[in-house]
Formats: C-alpha cells, structure tokens, sequence
C-alpha cells in the first residue's frame, strides 16, 4: 500500500525491461518544441530528447520529445502523431500526453546502470542521474520517460522541480489561483479557453435566490431561506445561504448551532412530492443536550411536514464503511484490479429504509454527501439531467462543504485524509446508470471526465474544503498580490460546470445520452420559468401504512407521478424491530422488481452483486492490453447517436414543414442550432457508407486505439500476453515490501 | 378440466390434483401437476395471476424422493434439471400421486423405458426445413474450395475410414487415399488431420484432428509426417506449422504412455507445438456443478464474486477463449496454418477451431452462419451430443456427460459483450439453442454422430424453428464488420458470469432495462418521423408543382443509416 504509509525506496520495477531495438531518435529539431502555456503559468524546468514509453509496443510506438515542468502540470510535447495514436478528444487545459501535478500520485526514478530505484518525495535530493522517470497517477495511469539520450543534469533537475511543485506547502500555491488571478491584471485579459458566450445554466447554491427556486421546484412550501450564516458567522462549513424549516427562527438557528459538530445544524437537502423532506445533519457534540436538540429541532422538522409524519432518522457512521475503509479499498482496487470491489457492494444497502423525513447523521461532510445525492438521484428524475445533476453535486457536495481539499489531498498533508468519496459517489451513479440506461440525460463518459477534473486544480468546484475557504485565500491572496477585485468576495475561478473551459462543444457531445429523452410529467426548469411537482391528492390521501393491497396498487401505477406516493405508503415505522414492515418492504421491493422501470419514476437499483459491475471504462481504460478494439459497449452508443441524430434531423424538418416549434413526440429535447448538435456521432449524409469508425475501442476516447490495433503490431505484444509474459498493469503494486 | 397447452403430437399422461411446488423464490404453492410425453406442467390457481411452471422432460438430470412432512404432504420429489434448477415437490402419499410420478420418471428417460425420444413424436411443420441449412459442398464453395492445394474427397462416403467423421472431407490435393488410410490408423479414432477453414487471402489453413498414436515407444509414421508437410507447403506465405494441442501437458504425457501422444518436433521438422493447458470434460463437468450451487436455488450475496471464483468457471472459459485468440492470431498475423487437436478431436478441438472461426470469419457472425458453423463444426464432425447430454438416460452419474457445449455458447456469449454490435444474432438465440440442446424436441443435438444421424426425415430441425422466428433472434445492433478480425480479450477483467443463462430462475437477477428495448423504441420512433416527413414533402411538392419549382434537398428516405432490424 503506497499512500497509507509513508513509501520507502526499496521500489521494484515490475515494468518489462525496455527492449534493445529502441526506436531511432528522428532527426527533427526536438528543441523548438514548446509547451502550450495556460495564463499564469510559467515553465520551471525542460529537458531535450526525452522517449515517452507507450505500451509494450517494444519501443515502436514510442515517442520522442521534450519532458516540461510547469508550476501545473508535466508536459510532455512532441511533433504531430500517426493516426492510430492520436486522441479523438482534447482537453483546453492540457496537451494529450500533459498530467497536472495534481494528478501524480508517486515518482520514481530509476538509473539502468546502477540498478538505483528511488521514490521521489518535495525538497529531498537526487544522488544519481536518472534514465528513467515514472509517474504513477491519481487517475491509475501511468507514465514512462527515458532519458537514454538526454542530457543527465537537466533530466535530474525536471525530476526534482516534478517533485517540488506536485507537492505545493499552501493552498494558494495550487496552480488555480494564479489562473484565477490573471484575469484581474489587464482589461482584456480572458481566460484561455472558453467558448464567448457560453452561459451557465447550473445553479450555483451560492446565492438564496437559486435556493429559492429549488424550494419552488419541490414544492416544499414549509421551508425558507435562512441568511443568518452570511460572512458564516454562524457555521465555518456551511454555506451562507441554506435551508431549514419556517417554524425555525433565525435566533433558534443561532442558539442550537453550537451543539453540533462544526456548527452544522441541520440542512434541508430536497422534497418529495408527498411532502417529506430529506435533511441532513452533524452528530450532537454535547450528549448532555441531545435529547432536547432532537426534540427540538425533530418537532421543527415534522411540522413542516403536510402530515406531521414523524422524523425518520438515520445513523450514517452505523451503517456504512468509513472513509478510511474507502481509501483502503480504492488502493486494493488500483492493486490488484480485479472484478472484486468490495467497497461498492456494502455502499447501498441501507437505501431501502430511506422514507419520509430521513434524518442523516455523522460529520455530514462525507457519507451524508453520498448518500443524501444517491437519494435524490433516485427520487427524482430532474436530478438525472444534465444541469439537474451538476446542481446536485453544486448542492450537497460543494455547497455542503464537502473538503475536497483534504479528500483530494492536493497539499500531501495527511493520506489519512484522503479517500475517494466522490469517485465513488460517481461509481454509484455508474451502477444506476448501467441499470437504467435511459434514465440519464449524460453519459459515462461525462462522469469519468468529470472525476479527471478533480485532478485540475483550477476549478472552484474541487479547490476547497468548504466555501468559507474559498473565500478566505481569496482575499488573502488578492492582498498579497495587490489584486483589485472591487465588489466580489472571491476571485473567480472557474467551476467546473462551465466545461467549455475543457472541451470544444463538439467534444461536449460526448457527454449526451442517445437514448435519454425528457420527459414533459418530470419537473424541471424550462425558460427560467419554474414547474414544480404536482401535488395529487393521491399523495396526501396515502396513509396506509405496511403493505398495500395488490389489486390497489394496479391501479396506482397508471400515471405518473405515481412511484413517488408509493413510497410514502411504505414509510416503515421502525423497520428494523418490526418483523412485519420488513417483509412488507421485501415484498414491494420484489413487485417493484417485477415491473418495468420507468426511467422517469423512482429508480430501485438491484443490489445482488451480481448487478454491481466493474465500471470498466473508468477503470480500465489505460491498460492497453485490456482494450477492446473495435467493441466494447461505445458499439451500441455509437449506434444509438447516428439513430438518435437522424431522429433529430428528421424533427428538425418536420419544424420546417409545418413551421411549428414542437413537435408532439420529444417535447424536450431541446432545440439546438446547427453547429451545436446534440449527438458526437452523426448520421450519414445521403450517398455516404455508415462504417463503425476504426478508432472505437473499449477506452474510448481515453486512449488512442494505440499499439495494439495498428497494422503489423497486433501479433507481437498480443501473442506476449496470452503465452503468459507477465503483464503490466497499472495496478502493480507501486512499492513492494521486501522481506 | 383446463387442458395444458400442447405442442403437436404431444400426449398427457398423467394429471394429480393438490401437489405442491415448493418454489424457493415464491413459497410453496398447490396445483394440479400434469405430465405429458414433452414436459411437466404445474399450475397452481392460488395466486393471481396463476402460477405456472413448465419443464419439459428432456432436461432432466435424475428424479429423487426426498423425505418431507409439509402438512399432510408426506412424500417430496427433486427433480435435478441439467440447466441448473432443481425444482421440488410435495405430496401426501396417495395412489394418483404415486403414480404420476412413476409416469414422470418413465417418460423423462424415455430410452432407459424403451419409449422413443420425443422429437419422433414431434409433429410441428415449419415453412423452411432447417435440414437443408448446411451443405458442406455449398460452406467449401463460399471458403473458396476446392482449389490447387485443397480437395473434397469422398473417401469418408460409407464412413469407412473414420465413423465419427461427416462423409465429406477436405484434404490436401496430393495425397492420396491410399496414404489417407496409413494416416487414419496413426490417429486416434482414426481422425485424420482435415481442414476446417481457409483464410481467403493467405491460404493459412485451421486444421482439425486426434492426437497421434505415439506412445511410448516413439511411434513414427511417414504418411503422417508427410501429410503436415503437405499441409505446411499449402500454404505459401509461412515456413512453419503451428501445432496447437488443447490438452495440459503433462496429460498428454500420461496420453503418450497409453497409446496416444503428441507429434514430437524432431520428427516433424518445421512444426511448433504449443500445449493450451486446457484441463478435460471432468474437470469441466465438476466446475458446472459447482457453480450450479453458487447459483440456485440462493445466492450468497456476501461472497457472490468468490463463489463464482471458486468454481473456476470463468477461469476455463478465458482459457478457452485465449486459445482461440491465438488459432485466429497465427493465422491472421501470423500467416501460419494451424493444426488443432486434443485426444479425440471432438470437445476441446470443437470448441476451438468454432471459436477461432467465429472471430476471422464475419458469415459464422451471422443468424444463419452461426447455424452452419454448429452443424459443421459440432455435429457433422462427431461432438458426442447423445454421451455428453445423455438424453433420455436415467444414468445420471455416467461420466461421459459434460458440458462442453454449453461452455462454448458462454464463450460467444462473451464474445457478444465485448463486440456488442459484431453479431447478427442476439442473447435470446443462444439461449434458444441451450434450451433445445436438451428439450428433444428437435432432431438437432440428439446423436454422437453423423453416421448415426439419420434423423432427417423423422425429426424437425431447431434451424426450422429458428428460421421462421428470425425477428425474435435478431440483434438491433447489428452492423456488418465484414472483414474485419475481431478479438475478444480473453482477461478476467472483461469475463463475467452469464446471468441471465445460469441465474434466470431467480426472479430477482432480471435486469431492469435492456438497452435494446430502447434502440427499438428508436427505431419506431424514425419510421413515425420519416412517414410524417414523407408526407409533407409530397404536400409541399403537389402544391410547389402547382406554383414553381421544386429546389427541395433529396427524399429523407434515402438518409437513413441502414438498420438490419425489422420494426
């Protein structure tokens, strides 16, 4: 295990020894290459005449370049490359063989012929000149430089200046705030990147209006706004704006915030048609007061409540792994990557207890993040757009203060802070994904790019442990820098949302599900004006507890939104002494099971292992001997786009024909303009041949169909693998323990 | 009294009132339990809507008393089913019941009661006699043979010199028959070397036989040896022959001590041997049983991916599916002829040489070619359907049985979650095939042989069936990757377990959302579109005709990416 303990040099290369027949340097001029420079960003350290290994291709496929440091990231620029190894998406911020510090995990550098092997740790020395540099990644990928022809002191220098900067001492030393802060020095100066106009239409939580509409949008007319926290006089960790319900008074807010851990009173995270509200919490710091807390605020709670149901609570740090137990699970995971992954399987189980006023209780700043947004993802089908998503984990990840700091562990502080919640908060999205395909308006590919983002220091979303934060260095920074920042409270960085920042739209339409189509019955947000739930009397009328009679049942799946008050029919009393509700819950979960899924209804995930996957894409796309050439599931999803594409043409003209702006079919879908289409992959225009392009591949469009497909390299590392050469797999264990 | 429904020429043979069916998902449940010559049929109207269950008799494995005291039910029956349920019933001792289940036993072992098996009783007719599916001189012809190097020969017409093989072979041009024979008796079973396949454009060949009769003394035969040779000069684009022997090494070994063996590369001077380390039929067989535990009638969700590791399952068919990489890789890449067997030439050899088919062949990919590859590949070449099914035999425990087939179907169903789109045919069709592998409805997987399968005429084909329901079978993902070479990675990390074949009883394991149901919907959806579409041009047409002319783009019609779906 490498960043539990503190990695010792006793590092052993399970990497092939690299082959003799190296391919010959090209005469090209190596040193007129140069680094593509983002604002604010300046060049450290280069050498010359680096090899960048690439797969077992024994050397054919490698590339010759220069190996840069910047205070972002490593680059690793090289002259223009055959098609086969090309990548069919580019990131704005980063060249195709760039890795921000960030995202480095561990450096290793090796001398061939001293046998020398040492890890790389900030301000430590280098007694050797390297020919060989590793670089293991957040993202499992790794990288190989050779340094066979290049000049050995500066090849030790940009080892030691990777390993300074991946290390920054201070938050402000995070590549971000020089990016954020270049944009407050001349009056034209933009941001790189960034399509002119692109507007963001995800809500941000950092103002109460956009909670305002959310309360709208749920219809949870018994809850407000709350300002008291504004400058966070109140609670460090939370958010200056937040929700709690109307009988709570400011000076109530005030008064109990001091019982709980970090000052985090409760926070209303969502309603359900029905009425019931989901709310999350800390645990009580003063035993002494919890009875009269809970009382309290539980009262509080059930008053806004149309029935006055009860609160239903639930203990987080009972029931679920801790966040330590993750991280260590993850590292297995890296290790061995194999289809064992325990840390998934015990996440869910808890979820078919979730009822009413579910009450979620433990630091609140880690599993409450994961669990209170699986909830509302489940619940409800505005969560599974698009923009409805990113406002979830704006919502209760974000804005909730979850320490993404820490967790990402940027500043190498503490690996007992780290832990991968949020990638297996998007694990679980992947697993309801591959269950629903149609229920989510984007894509795995959004969410793996989405977790590789959290490895670019530059996005407001994953910086901070809380907002307060944010603001904190902001200021601090802007003064040491004699920046004028005028009215704003924080320097502007980017949030991640903005993803023109990334990708050009085209690229962007990777991101959108062929086969997701909106539905008018799910609520959302359309032309700034605010739909919410119907209320039905269905809904209010459903006090039944324990199970609902079966002919009744037919009748209340007719329409939607239907799932929604079955639910609240089955809030268990206390489904864990009561042998009775269990069963009666066991039995609706199996006639839920039973029956179709309604994309835009309550999505009940099979928990049996057997339903929980590998998320292969995520996992597996860097091993090139583990990719699919030709197949792998983007098959269907290439499939699916050129028919979804066409069906849009065809809606489009149908508009011409008939010069009507709807169409009765998809009302949703909405109207896009010509150079922003919908779908990456696009149907064949008239006369031309539809053939699967030759780069699909099982990591697409992580990796490049790379050595493996070309012409003439399939037989060599293929025939190495299967006649038992040991493969390489990123998931070698990176320090082994020597006895 | 409500008949059970019934296929032609099935008769019932028994009814008894008030059993129970102890379902393991359900509860327990009474019923009246009719038994016909085809199948068993409970149905119990105590629930809403009535419970049924239907198993038809040719998957039954054996039939035990069990003790049981369920109210007045005294008397319990298990009924162990070759594709992995046991379904259980109770009874209280009465004459009715007694018998019905004397009749259930007699009937599903129809030959160990002298009874025919029912695909004799059969009475279905179909538009297409699926028979007619194969013709190996029509499947040559499309490989491009006979040509300069290949001949049909018809030495094998009578099955005289190997019973176990189809009556037409495909061997080498020079060699005649008289050597043919030498060569036949050096080769277990008398299975010579003949060919299987021929890559179009280098003339690399898949050969297929049994191990030669080595020994321990060193056996040598020249006809043999030359035989290779001639094979290996067929094909001008390599100097080498790659033997690719199924067995694990050290088996073969053992072979070799009793009369079998394998060609050692000093006597055959341009060949290379490679031993695939697959394990036998028992080997297999105990894995199957093992995962039948896993999965029925409860899983252990806690050590869900353990139990499946345990039984070794997976780790078989990646040994499979890796060995038929490299066949296919040799040629493809290496441009090398390939000579596969094992001991007899009939399981392991089956398994691979159809699997490397599969991936180099794009036809074999299809609803149709997927059809002739089995009858080719399995059947006219002697995989022991009737020993490793045991149809219609009461002796459970022979150790013939194995489920050799079965696992070549999990390997293309593999192959079909890699390359989800490279298949015309889709989940349900593999299914069908394993269903019918045992049901005896079908002529079809019912002899060792096709010496001993002259059957034609008094059964119906699956192919019949299959071909006149082909909408049901299709993939909608279908697109054609003609030439291209497709391989599976044959790593554990892209394997897994085929749920919804092995785990399908439990009413729990159905997925939710078949990503299929939505490219149809699609699909549906444009056809709408496209009609709509249609129509208002010729609206706007008729009316621009009337006014001025038409500068419109081309009929939508012709923009559509061909789908090889029907709606």
């Amino acid at each position: 295990m490498f960043s539990v303990k503190p990695p010792k040099p006793t590092f052993k290369s399970y990497l092939p020894p690299v082959q003799t027949e190296m391919k010959k340097m090209p005469q090209v001029n190596i040193k007129k290459l140069e680094a593509r420079l983002l604002p604010g960003e300046i060049v450290v350290s280069e050498v010359n005449f680096v090899r960048k290994c690439i797969g077992m291709g024994a050397g054919r496929d490698d590339l010759w370049g220069k190996l840069i440091c910047t205070n972002f990231k490593v680059s690793f620029v090289t002259h223009e490359l055959p098609g086969w190894q090309k990548l069919q998406y580019h990131n704005r911020l980063l060249g195709d063989h760039d890795v921000p510090l960030a995202c480095v995990e561990q450096l290793v550098t090796v001398n061939d012929a001293t046998g020398k092997q040492k890890v790389l740790l900030s301000n430590r020395k280098l007694k050797f000149s390297p020919t060989e540099l590793v670089i293991y990644c957040k993202d499992f990928r790794i990288h190989r430089f050779r340094f066979d022809e290049s000049g050995p002191e500066s090849a030790r220098k940009v080892c030691l200046a990777i390993a300074h900067y991946s290390q920054p001492a201070d938050p402000q030393l995070l590549f971000g705030f020089e990016y954020a802060g270049k944009q407050y020095h001349g009056p034209s100066d933009q941001m790189s990147g960034g399509d002119p106009g692109s507007q963001l239409q995800t809500p941000l939580f950092d103002c109460s209006s956009d909670w305002d509409r959310e309360i709208k949008r749920t219809g949870a007319s018994e809850w407000r706004v709350c300002s008291v926290n504004e400058a966070y006089t109140v609670s460090p960790s939370l958010p200056e704006y937040f929700v709690v319900p109307v009988s709570l008074a400011d000076q109530d807010i005030r008064q109990f915030s001091c019982s709980f851990a970090g000052q985090r009173i409760p926070l209303w995270c969502w309603n359900h048609p029905n009425g019931s509200a989901l709310v999350r919490m800390a645990s009580i710091r003063n035993v002494a007061h919890q009875w009269m807390l809970e009382q309290r605020v539980c009262s509080s709670v059930t008053r806004s409540h149309p029935k006055r149901s009860d609160v239903f609570q639930s203990n987080l740090d009972k029931s679920l792994p801790s966040i330590q137990d993750v991280q260590a699970s993850l590292i297995k995971l890296k290790q061995i990557c194999v289809i064992a992954e325990p840390y998934r399987e015990s996440e869910d189980k808890w979820l078919s207890s979730i009822e009413s006023s579910g009450w979620l209780e433990n630091e609140d700043r880690d599993l409450s993040c994961v669990v209170s947004s699986l909830v509302q993802l489940m619940l409800d089908p505005h969560f599974r757009t698009l923009v409805g998503f990113q406002s979830l984990v704006q919502k209760e990840w974000v804005m909730a203060g979850h320490r993404f700091l820490d967790r990402c562990n940027h500043l190498r502080k503490s690996s007992k802070e780290e832990s991968p919640l949020f990638l297996l908060f998007l694990d679980c999205v992947w697993q309801l994904m591959n269950q629903f395909p149609a229920a989510f308006e984007f894509t795995e590919i959004y969410l793996a790019v989405l977790c590789d983002s959290m490895w670019i220091p530059v996005f407001s979303t994953f910086l901070f442990n809380c907002p307060q934060q944010r603001a904190e260095h902001s200021q601090d920074f802007a003064r040491n820098r004699n920046l004028f920042m005028g009215e704003e409270k924080m320097l502007r960085f980017p949030p991640v949302w903005d993803w023109s920042q990334q990708f050009s739209l085209r690229d962007q339409a990777l991101f959108n599900n062929p086969i997701y189509v909106g539905k008018s019955a799910a609520p959302r947000v359309q032309n700034g004006a605010v739909k919410t739930f119907k209320r039905t009397k269905k809904s209010y009328s459903s006090t039944l507890r324990g199970m609902p009679s079966m002919q009744n049942s037919t009748g209340r799946y007719g329409s939607l939104p239907r799932h929604n008050s079955l639910v609240l029919r089955f809030r268990p009393e206390s489904p864990v002494q009561h042998k009775a509700p269990e069963n009666a819950l066991d039995h609706f979960i199996k006639d839920w099971l039973s029956r179709p899924a309604d994309p835009h209804g309550l999505l009940l995930p099979h928990l049996l292992p057997s339903h929980l996957q590998l998320w292969r894409l995520y996992f597996l796309r860097w091993v090139p001997e583990l990719q699919i050439p030709q197949g792998g599931p983007v098959t269907t999803f290439y499939k699916l786009s050129l028919l979804a594409d066409e069906i849009e043409e065809l809606q489009i003209k149908l508009r011409q024909y008939s010069g009507s702006p709807t169409s009765g079919h998809t009302p949703n879908r909405p109207t896009l303009s010509s150079q922003q289409q919908r779908m990456y992959f696009r149907a064949a225009r008239p006369s031309c041949n539809p053939q699967q392009p030759e780069y699909l591949s099982s990591a697409f469009p992580f990796s490049p169909v790379g050595n493996l497909s070309h012409p003439g390299a399939l037989g060599t590392p293929l025939r190495k693998f299967l006649s038992g050469a040991k493969l390489w797999l990123s998931s070698e264990p990176l320090v082994s323990q020597t006895p | 009294m409500e008949e059970v429904p019934r296929v032609p020429g099935e008769t019932v043979k028994a009814v008894a009132k008030d059993v129970m069916y102890l379902c393991p998902f359900t509860g327990a449940v009474s019923g009246t339990l009719t038994v016909t010559d085809y199948k068993l049929y409970f149905k119990s109207l105590e629930r809403d809507p009535p419970f049924v269950l239907d198993v038809n008799l040719g998957v039954i494995s054996r039939v035990e008393t069990i003790s049981m005291q369920i109210g007045e039910n005294n008397r319990g029956i298990e009924i162990v089913c070759k594709d992995m349920r046991n379904p259980r019933f109770a009874y209280k001792e009465e004459q009715s019941k007694l018998e019905i289940f004397e009749t259930l036993t007699k009937h599903a072992f129809p030959l160990s009661n002298n009874l025919p098996l029912f695909a004799f009783l059969y009475k279905e007719t179909f538009p297409e006699d699926g028979w007619k599916v194969y013709d190996p001189v029509a499947e040559y012809k499309r490989q491009g043979l006979p040509n300069e190097s290949w001949t049909i020969s018809k030495i094998n017409s009578n099955f005289e010199v190997c019973d176990t093989y189809p009556a037409m072979l495909v061997v080498p041009t020079s060699i005649k028959d008289e050597e043919l024979r030498k060569v036949a008796s050096f080769r277990a079973k008398h299975r010579i070397p003949v060919l299987s396949w021929i890559h179009p454009e280098s003339q690399a060949t898949i050969v297929r036989c049994s191990q030669p009769l080595v020994g321990p003394s060193d056996r040598r035969c020249k006809e043999d040896e030359r035989y290779l040779q001639t094979i290996l000069d067929a094909n001008a684009q390599s100097h080498k022959l790659t033997i690719f022997d199924a067995r694990q090494s050290s088996v073969a070994d053992t072979n070799k001590a009793k009369d079998g063996g394998y060609e050692s590369e000093s006597f055959y001077p341009n060949v290379e041997l490679n031993f695939l380390e697959i394990p036998n039929i028992h080997v297999m067989r105990e894995s199957l049983r093992k995962l039948r535990e896993v999965v029925y009638p409860s899983i252990d969700e806690a050590h869900w991916l353990s139990g499946v590791d345990s039984t070794h399952w997976l780790e078989y068919i990646r040994l499979l599916l890796a060995g038929a990489v490299r066949v296919a890789d040799k040629l493809e890449c290496g441009k090398t002829s390939v000579v596969v067997h094992c001991s007899d030439g009939w399981d392991r050899t089956a398994q691979l040489t159809s699997l490397a088919m599969l991936m180099l062949d794009s036809y074999y990919r299809t609803l149709r070619g997927f059809q002739v590859l089995l009858e080719k590949e399995w059947i006219s070449f002697g995989h022991r359907f009737a020993a490793r099914l045991g149809h219609g035999d009461e002796n459970h425990a022979n150790s013939e049985r194995s489920p050799l087939f079965v696992q070549f179907v999990d390997c293309v169903w593999q192959m079909t979650r890699q390359f989800p789109s490279a298949f015309e045919f889709n989940e349900l069709f593999l299914i069908t095939i394993l269903d019918h592998l045992y049901s005896c409805l079908f002529g079809t997987f019912l002899y060792n042989s096709e010496q001993e399968r002259e059957v034609h005429s008094k059964t119906v084909s699956l192919w019949s069936y299959v071909n006149n329901h082909t909408e049901d079978f299709t993939n909608p993902f279908y697109v054609n990757y003609e030439n291209h070479v497709i391989y599976p990675v044959a790593s554990l990390r892209h394997l897994e377990l085929w749920v919804s074949y092995y785990v399908r009883w439990n009413p729990r394991m159905r997925p939710q959302m078949p990503v299929h149901q939505n490219l149809k919907e699609l699909l549906v959806l444009r056809t709408e579109l496209q009609k709509k579409v249609e129509e208002l041009q010729r609206d706007v047409a008729s009316s621009r005709s009337v006014s001025s002319s038409s500068d419109h783009g081309p009929s939508p019609s012709h923009t559509s990416t061909p789908l090889y779906t029907t709606v």
